[in-house]
C-alpha cells in the first residue's frame, strides 16, 4: 500500500539491509581470511543477488588435476555453479557434495529476520566417510585412484559438527558486524535528519524574526515621519505667534502700556522656548533614526570655541555668571574631522546647561587640549591599552562649571532623553531633558565620546573627546 | 505502517514516549529479557556515556503467520518499537522518531515530583504530532505509570480515578523488574492492531482471524501468560473504543 507519509518512510528504519552497504568489502575479505587461516577451510561470502563479496581459499592440487581434463573442468564448473545457486531453506544450512568426494556447506546470512546473503564453506572432506572414487574415476578416468587418494588427503578434513560450529560462529560474527554497521548507519541517518530538522526550525524562526524586524523598522519609520510632520505643523503657527508678539512688542500695532508689552514679551519668550523644544525633538528623532545628516570635514576647534563663547556670553552676563575660554597650549590644537555646525551645537548645549545650573557669581570655563596618556580620567585607559590605544590621542574639550554638580550615581543617566536629575529643576531651570541626549548622540556620530569627569571639587566637568583628524581617518 | 506485498511483509511502528528518565529504555530492555529469541531481534540502543538515550532505542519484533491452505508462505508482521530521547533539548529528534508511528505508549513517572514533567511531555507529544499532521485523539495511545515501587508516588486510587475519566488505558509498572511491561506492550499492540485492522484489513492480508494476532504474538515471543490476562490489567480507558475505524 502506498503509505501517505511520503518522504517520511526513512524514519521507519525498516529498509532492507545490504551487506555491502554496511561493511566494506576489504573488511569482509579480512574476516574470510582470518577464518580461513584459523580453520584451513575456504570461505566465500555472497550478496543477496549472488554476487561474490569476499573470499579466502587455497588452491587444491586435486582440483588442479581435475581441471587438466576437459570433462573434469566442465563438470567442476557445473558443480560450482550448482552449489552457488543452491539456497538453504529456513533451517539455514545445506551440504553439497562434489564428485571428487569433497563437500561444500552453504549457509544463509540473515539479518533482522530477512535473508541478506549466503556463505559457502569448503571444499572439505567429511571425516568418517567411506572413500568413493567411482564418480571421480568416471569423470576423469586418466586420474589414478592412488594419486586421487593422496591429493584428497591434502584437502582439509572436518567433522560435520565442527563445520556446523564454524558456520554458526561465522554467521554470528557476521550478524554482530552487520548489527554494528546498521546501528551506525541508523545513528548517522537520524543525526543528519535531526540536523536538517533543527536547521528547518531555525530558518522558520529567523524568517518570523525578520518579519517582526521589518515591521518594527516600518513602525519606526512611521514614527519618525509622524514626529517630523507634527513638528513642522507645530512650528508653522508658532512662527506666527512669535512674529506677531514681536511686532506687538515693537509697537508695530500701536503703542502699548508697559504691562501689555510685558505680556507680549512673555508670549514671545515662551514661543521661542517651544521652538527650541520642537527643534530638539526633531534633532533627537533624526539622530535616533540615523537620518540626521552629519557632514564631516577637516575642522579646527579654536574658532568653534570662540564662536560658542561669543554666542553664550549674553546669556552668561544675564545670569551673572563668568564665561571664559582658556587655551593654555602654546602650539595649535590638532585638526579634527567633524561637522563644525554640529560640534558648535554640542558645545552651545553644554555651555547653556552649565550656565543654567550655575548660580549667580559662579564661573563656566571652556578648555581644549590633547588627551594625556597619564590622565587617569581618560577613557583611553582600558584593558590591552598598549595594543588598543590609537596612534593619536583624542582632543578633549572640557566644559566646567561651579554649579550644583551631578551625583556620581546619576552621571550615566543624564544622557538619556527626557531624564532630569531632579524633576524640580525642570520648573526652576526649564528644559525638557533633551539637551544632553542630543549632545551624546551628536558626539557618537563623530566617533567620539562624552562623559562627566570624576573628582571635580565642585560643580560639573563635561568632557567631549573627539578623535584627531589624521590622514585617512573616518573616510 | 508500511505494507510490502512483494516481500510479504507488514511493518508497524510503535513509539514509547515520555519525560526524561521515566523508564522508556528500561521498558524495552525488560521486554527484550521477557521474550525469547526468534521473534525478537537484537535490542539496538544509542546512548551517551551516562546511559541517556541519544537518538532512540529500537527493538525489532517479527511475527510470521502460518502458510495458507495453498501452501504460500505466510505474511510477516514486523513491529519496530522505538523510544524517544526524553531530554527537552532533543525536541527535533523526538519529532523525527514519532514520524509514522502507529501507536504510542506514554511512559509516565509515578513520583509526585515528576507530575509536571509528565504533563509537559504529554503536551510535547501532542504538539509534535500536530506538527506531523496527526491529531492525538486519532492515535492509539496507552499510558503506563512506571516506578510503582518507589516512595512518594501518586496513589493507586488517584491513578484509577483519573484513568476511569481518561480516554487511554492506563497500566501500572515497575519496568526494572519487568512488571507491567508485557501488559503495556500488549495493550498498545491490541489497540493499534484494532485500529489498523479496521482501516486496512490487515488480518485478511496476514491470513489470520483478527482475534488471533495477539495470541500468535504471545506464542512466538514465548510467553506463558494468556493474552486476556495481560489485557485485563489495564485501568480505565476503553480498549473497545479503538475498534472503531478512527478518523
Amino acid at each position: 500500500m502506498g503509505d501517505q507519509r511520503d518522504g517520511r518512510d526513512a524514519m521507519m528504519f525498516d529498509g532492507v539491509v545490504r551487506i555491502e552497504e554496511l561493511v566494506s568489502r576489504e573488511g569482509l575479505a579480512e574476516l574470510c581470511k582470518s577464518f580461513h587461516t584459523l580453520f584451513g577451510i575456504g570461505v566465500r561470502l555472497y550478496s543477496i543477488e549472488g554476487g561474490l563479496l569476499a573470499a579466502a581459499t587455497s588452491d587444491q592440487q586435486l582440483c588442479a588435476e581435475i581441471g587438466k581434463s576437459k570433462e573434469g573442468h566442465r563438470v567442476c564448473a557445473a558443480t560450482v555453479a550448482a552449489v552457488a545457486a543452491r539456497d538453504p531453506d529456513a533451517t539455514g544450512e545445506l551440504v553439497c557434495a562434489c564428485f571428487s568426494g569433497a563437500v561444500y556447506t552453504v549457509a544463509c546470512i540473515d539479518y533482522d529476520g530477512r535473508r541478506v546473503g549466503r556463505l559457502i564453506l569448503g571444499p572439505y572432506v567429511p571425516v568418517r566417510t567411506q572413500e568413493d572414487f567411482s564418480r571421480l574415476s568416471q569423470t576423469v578416468p586418466e586420474l589414478e585412484v592412488e594419486v586421487a587418494r593422496t591429493l584428497l588427503a591434502k584437502i582439509p578434513h572436518a567433522k560435520s559438527d565442527t563445520i556446523k560450529r564454524i558456520c554458526a560462529h561465522l554467521r554470528s560474527t557476521l550478524d554482530l558486524i552487520l548489527f554494528s554497521g546498521h546501528r551506525a548507519h541508523m545513528a548517522s541517518t537520524m543525526h543528519l535528519a535531526s540536523v536538517r530538522e533543527s536547521y528547518r526550525e531555525l530558518a522558520d524562526k529567523n524568517e518570523r524574526l525578520q518579519e517582526a524586524f521589518d515591521r518594527l523598522k516600518e513602525l519606526d519609520r512611521l514614527k519618525s515621519q509622524f514626529l517630523a510632520t507634527v513638528s513642522h505643523e507645530l512650528r508653522t503657527p508658532l512662527t506666527s505667534i512669535i512674529g506677531y508678539s514681536e511686532m506687538l512688542v515693537e509697537g508695530l500695532a500701536g503703542e502699548m502700556k508697559p504691562d501689555q508689552i510685558e505680556f507680549a514679551k512673555t508670549i514671545h519668550d515662551k514661543g521661542e522656548q517651544l521652538v527650541r523644544l520642537i527643534t530638539g525633538l526633531l534633532d533627537l528623532g533624526k539622530l535616533e533614526s540615523g537620518t540626521m545628516h552629519v557632514s564631516i570635514h577637516d575642522t579646527r576647534i579654536e574658532p568653534i570655541l570662540a564662536d560658542v563663547v561669543s554666542t553664550m556670553t549674553p546669556a552668561a552676563l544675564k545670569k551673572g555668571v563668568r564665561l571664559e575660554l582658556r587655551l593654555d597650549r602654546e602650539e595649535e590644537l590638532p585638526g579634527l574631522r567633524a561637522d563644525s555646525e554640529r560640534l558648535r551645537q554640542v558645545l552651545v548645549n553644554l555651555v547653556d546647561n552649565a550656565i543654567k545650573f550655575t548660580p549667580s557669581g559662579g564661573e563656566v570655563t571652556l578648555r581644549a587640549d590633547v588627551a594625556s596618556i597619564d590622565d587617569a580620567g581618560s577613557e583611553v585607559f582600558q584593558d590591552g591599552l598598549s595594543v588598543l590605544a590609537p596612534t593619536q590621542l583624542p582632543v578633549e574639550i572640557r566644559v566646567a562649571d561651579t554649579g550644583i554638580g551631578i551625583p556620581p550615581a546619576e552621571r550615566k543617566r543624564v544622557f538619556d532623553a527626557f531624564y532630569q536629575v531632579d524633576s524640580s529643576s525642570t520648573r526652576e531651570h526649564g528644559g525638557a531633558g533633551l539637551g544632553l541626549a542630543i549632545v551624546k548622540r551628536l558626539v557618537d556620530a563623530h566617533a567620539g565620546s562624552v562623559r562627566i569627569e570624576d573628582g571635580a571639587h565642585r560643580g560639573t566637568v563635561f568632557v567631549v573627546s573627539l578623535p584627531q583628524g589624521g590622514p585617512g581617518l573616518h573616510e | 505502517m508500511q505494507i510490502n506485498f512483494g516481500g510479504r511483509e507488514i511493518a508497524l511502528k510503535l513509539v514509547y514516549y515520555g519525560p526524561a528518565l521515566s523508564g522508556k529504555t528500561t521498558n524495552l530492555r525488560s521486554l527484550h529479557e521477557l521474550t525469547i529469541d526468534g521473534s525478537r531481534g537484537r535490542l539496538m540502543t544509542l546512548e551517551t556515556k551516562d546511559d541517556r538515550t541519544l537518538f532512540f532505542d529500537m527493538l525489532p519484533l517479527a511475527f510470521r503467520a502460518e502458510p495458507d491452505k495453498s501452501g504460500h508462505a505466510g505474511m510477516t508482521l514486523r513491529i519496530k518499537i522505538f523510544t524517544v530521547p526524553g531530554q527537552v533539548t532533543h525536541a527535533s529528534t523526538r519529532r523525527l522518531v514519532l514520524q509514522g508511528a502507529d501507536g504510542v505508549a506514554f511512559i509516565a513517572d509515578s513520583q509526585i515530583g515528576e507530575t509536571e514533567h509528565n504533563a509537559a511531555s504529554f503536551l510535547d507529544l501532542r504538539q509534535n504530532l500536530k506538527e506531523l499532521g496527526v491529531v492525538l485523539k486519532d492515535l492509539p495511545v496507552v499510558i503506563q505509570f512506571n516506578k510503582r515501587d518507589l516512595a512518594k508516588i501518586r496513589s493507586e486510587q488517584e491513578i484509577e480515578t483519573l484513568a476511569r475519566r481518561g480516554k487511554e488505558p492506563v497500566y501500572s509498572a515497575v519496568a526494572v523488574r519487568g512488571e507491567g511491561v508485557l501488559e503495556t506492550f500488549f495493550g498498545l499492540l491490541s489497540i493499534a492492531w484494532r485500529r489498523l485492522d479496521a482501516q486496512h484489513h490487515l488480518a485478511d492480508m496476514l491470513g489470520i482471524a483478527s482475534g488471533d494476532l495477539l495470541p500468535m504474538a504471545a506464542k512466538q515471543l514465548g510467553l506463558t501468560v494468556a493474552v486476556p490476562t495481560l489485557l485485563a490489567s489495564s485501568v480505565g480507558g476503553s480498549l473497545e473504543r479503538y475498534s472503531a475505524a478512527g478518523p
